[in-house]
């Protein structure tokens, strides 16, 4: 059929008159585009060719898919020039039409080249229509809504044709446009948009299956002056921000001395004790240490005796305040309370020093060796080979720790007998003699830790005290639970330095003849010491270790 | 409920005498069909790309596409005339007509001389599953529509089990039918969207 077809308008082209004298038939036009706005109605534009320079009309003939028979355009003015505009009536849609443009002068006709058009696949809707801005606002905060209809001719409400939108923004003076997608709604809202700004938005649309309209035409919206409450907002932080600032500099400025100090503390100075920095300056060393040493406290040992004297200048004289609460209340509380007190003050070297039986029997013992009793004598033999068994192991134990303890029990008790009591007071000096237990190995046990108290009956004066051993006055308030210990009794004062003790042995044990030689020994230590001035210094201890 | 599941199978039946609003339904047939016609278009574009001039000569009218013997509505005023059920009954049909020539692209779409062989082979996979999918939604829908709904009529497609021998045979025959399926998916993904927006009309935002 339209094999037939063709052949006729073949010979209608050859049967076409040839040019005459320059003019000639028109030349061929082309189908340029068809196009249905809303799936309803089409239209079609050519482009014609030369006219031949003969007056020239055209014609657009069509022919639908399933029918023999040729129409030609019903409608060449509604679509414009050079077009053909098919109405509802002449448009069906699922079917193609094949469409031609013949373009006729005097001389003959031209066929353009024939098109096959399915509505469906031709769609392009007009652009949306009555776009309009307007400024919404959320909790004090402006959005812009764009809102708009779809193009009048296209039947949406039917659902015959589906369209979805998409809408473009730019603030005037930029170039760049901000494309949103707005799916099928007619609404679109637009956030964060700067103050006071002039804007463009543009919309358009595309249905289901076809093609984007064009652009609509601009509408134009100046957003509204917000910028008070920014502004706003921004001073009361600036103000804030800047009251935190001076309230900051000012505490800096009021704490500037101790900020540095916390930040740069201060080189600290020397710390020793007597250390007088202007000799140190001077250079001289020898004065230095001098000025350390308590002033000629060691020299005077060093030159009336041998030098080892030093360590025996310990005696622990003092009276424990629980002690002092115990006397009246319980006495057997009282002597478990000493018994704890002295084991634990077991390797104290200072006391050590002072107790070691070795140093006593060599340096305290000699001279009085001619008062002894014959018992003590015999003793003494028995202390020598003492010696002989442990001397190789006392010494060590008797200098790690040097502390300061018996020092200030001595000076405590002291100050506490020699001050206000004055000769009438009943209180117990307790000369206690602290047997190292490591010093002797052959006797381990607990009850060799001998203490001995004496009462001090009078001061005669600054420098001396007459001790009584106490529990043999009647003045005094006894301990009869210490009884069964060893006390010693003031024998006699033998000079101005000594104070001769005489023991006062109930029962005949080792223990009791060690404690009684040792007692004596120690009252001797402390009557020198006190009448030196009675004050031994942590420094004037510490050259010892020297020795 | 004996009108509701008279012809469908037990799957069916769940669904349908469920209470899925039928303009939901209708919205995700919309969809599929949507999918279906895109689909079918970027196929043919794909088989337009490497088409031989000749055979746009040769190839057949688009009158010859075996479902061109049923009567559709040919413009709006026809198709908005149409009842809801004969809409549906309508799209059933032609989906229907589909299903045997889908087979055939399916099982020749390998012999195809063409450079986007493999992209074509998984598309007609794709267009097979959507087609499969929307026609078994079409039928739950159709269970809750009046009987006209129900009605299908028979296009049986005598394209014969394959597409030809020759190269330019096997490109005319495939593009003849895509031509075909396109336009058809396009009728029933529009009389679906009349349909939906009928029954959407408490959503106007919709349509």
């Amino acid at each position: 059929m339209r094999n037939v077809q063709e052949l006729t308008w073949l010979l209608l082209l050859v049967l076409t008159p040839r040019t005459k004298g320059g003019l000639s038939r028109p030349g061929k036009p082309t189908l340029t585009s068809c196009r249905s706005p809303e799936k309803e109605t089409f239209t079609c534009w050519w482009q014609p060719a030369s006219d031949g320079g003969l007056p020239t009309t055209y014609a657009l003939y069509y022919r639908k898919e399933n029918s023999e028979i040729m129409y030609e355009c019903p409608d060449y003015f509604t679509g414009g020039e050079n077009s053909c505009f098919f109405n509802k009536n002449n448009t069906s849609i699922w079917v193609n039409y094949n469409i031609t443009v013949v373009a006729t002068n005097r001389l003959g006709s031209t066929f353009s080249d024939s098109v096959d058009v399915d509505v469906v696949y031709i769609v392009q809707p007009n652009p949306p229509e009555n776009v309009s801005l307007s400024v919404m606002e959320d909790k004090g905060w402006p959005f812009l809504r764009v809102a708009w209809a779809p193009p009048r001719k296209a039947d949406t409400r039917s659902g015959w044709i589906t369209l979805i939108y998409e809408l473009r923004i730019r603030s005037e003076g930029e170039n760049e446009w901000e494309t949103h997608v707005a799916g099928q709604q007619k609404l679109f809202n637009i956030f964060s948009l700067r103050s006071g700004g002039l804007y463009l938005v543009q919309v358009r649309c595309k249905p289901d299956h076809g093609f984007w309209s064009d652009w609509s035409s601009p509408s134009q919206i100046r957003f509204p002056e917000y910028f008070h409450q920014e502004k706003s907002a921004w001073i009361v932080t600036t103000a804030v921000c800047a009251f935190i600032f001076l309230i900051i500099t000012w505490l800096l400025h009021m704490n500037h001395g101790s900020l540095k100090h916390c930040l740069l503390p201060p080189v600290p100075g020397p710390k020793i004790k007597g250390f007088d920095e202007q000799l140190l300056k001077k250079g001289k060393s020898e004065d230095i240490f001098n000025a350390l040493v308590v002033s000629d406290f060691p020299m005077s040992w060093s030159s009336s005796s041998n030098s080892e004297d030093l360590l025996v200048e310990l005696l622990e004289v003092y009276i424990p305040e629980e002690r002092e609460n115990m006397l009246g209340a319980s006495k057997d509380l009282g002597g478990g309370s000493f018994k704890l007190e002295s084991s634990t003050s077991d390797s104290d070297s200072g006391r050590g020093s002072c107790d070691s039986r070795t140093l006593l029997i060599e340096k305290c013992g000699r001279p009085k060796e001619h008062e002894d009793s014959a018992e003590e004598r015999v003793e003494r033999e028995d202390w020598e080979d003492a010696r002989v068994d442990t001397g190789g192991r006392t010494w060590p134990s008797v200098f790690p720790g040097l502390p300061d303890r018996p020092q200030r029990s001595l000076s405590d008790g002291l100050s506490q007998v020699l001050g206000p009591s004055e000769g009438q007071v009943c209180k117990q000096i307790k000369a206690r003699s602290d047997i190292n237990i490591a010093v002797s190995g052959h006797k381990e046990s607990p009850a060799r830790w001998s203490v001995e108290y004496v009462g001090v009956q009078t001061v005669v004066n600054d420098d001396m005290v007459i001790l009584q051993p106490w529990g043999s006055r009647e003045g005094c308030t006894p301990l009869h639970s210490l009884q069964e210990r060893d006390y010693s009794q003031v024998k006699q004062v033998g000079s101005d330095d000594t104070l001769l003790l005489l023991q006062k042995v109930s029962e005949g044990t080792a223990d009791g003849r060690e404690a009684g030689n040792m007692s004596q020994k120690s009252a001797t230590c402390m009557n020198s010491t006190t009448a030196t001035g009675g004050y031994v210094d942590a420094a004037a201890a510490f050259p010892m270790t020297t020795y | 409920l004996g009108r509701c599941c008279g012809s469908c199978s037990l799957m069916y039946m769940v669904a349908v005498c469920s209470g899925v609003p039928i303009g939901d339904l209708l919205e995700r047939a919309a969809q599929h069909s949507d999918k279906l016609y895109s689909l079918s278009t970027t196929l043919t574009h794909d088989l337009d790309s490497h088409f031989p001039p000749m055979g746009r000569m040769i190839m057949p009218r688009p009158s010859a596409c075996h479902t061109s013997s049923l009567q559709t509505p040919g413009d709006k005023e026809q198709a908005l005339q149409v009842s809801e059920s004969e809409l549906l009954s309508l799209a059933r049909s032609l989906l229907q007509a589909w299903a045997d020539p889908l087979v055939v692209l399916s099982s020749s779409a390998n012999t195809l001389p063409h450079p986007a062989q493999s992209k074509i082979i998984n598309k007609i996979h794709e267009l097979q599953e959507h087609s499969k999918n929307l026609g078994d939604g079409l039928n739950i829908i159709s269970g809750k529509m009046d009987p006209t709904a129900q009605t299908i009529s028979s296009l049986p497609y005598r394209g014969g089990n394959d597409v030809g021998q020759d190269k330019l045979s096997k490109l005319i025959k495939f593009q003849f039918l895509l031509s075909c399926f396109r336009r058809d998916s396009h009728k029933i993904d529009s009389f679906l969207k009349v349909l939906r927006c009928r029954a959407a009309k408490t959503q106007p935002h919709l349509c």
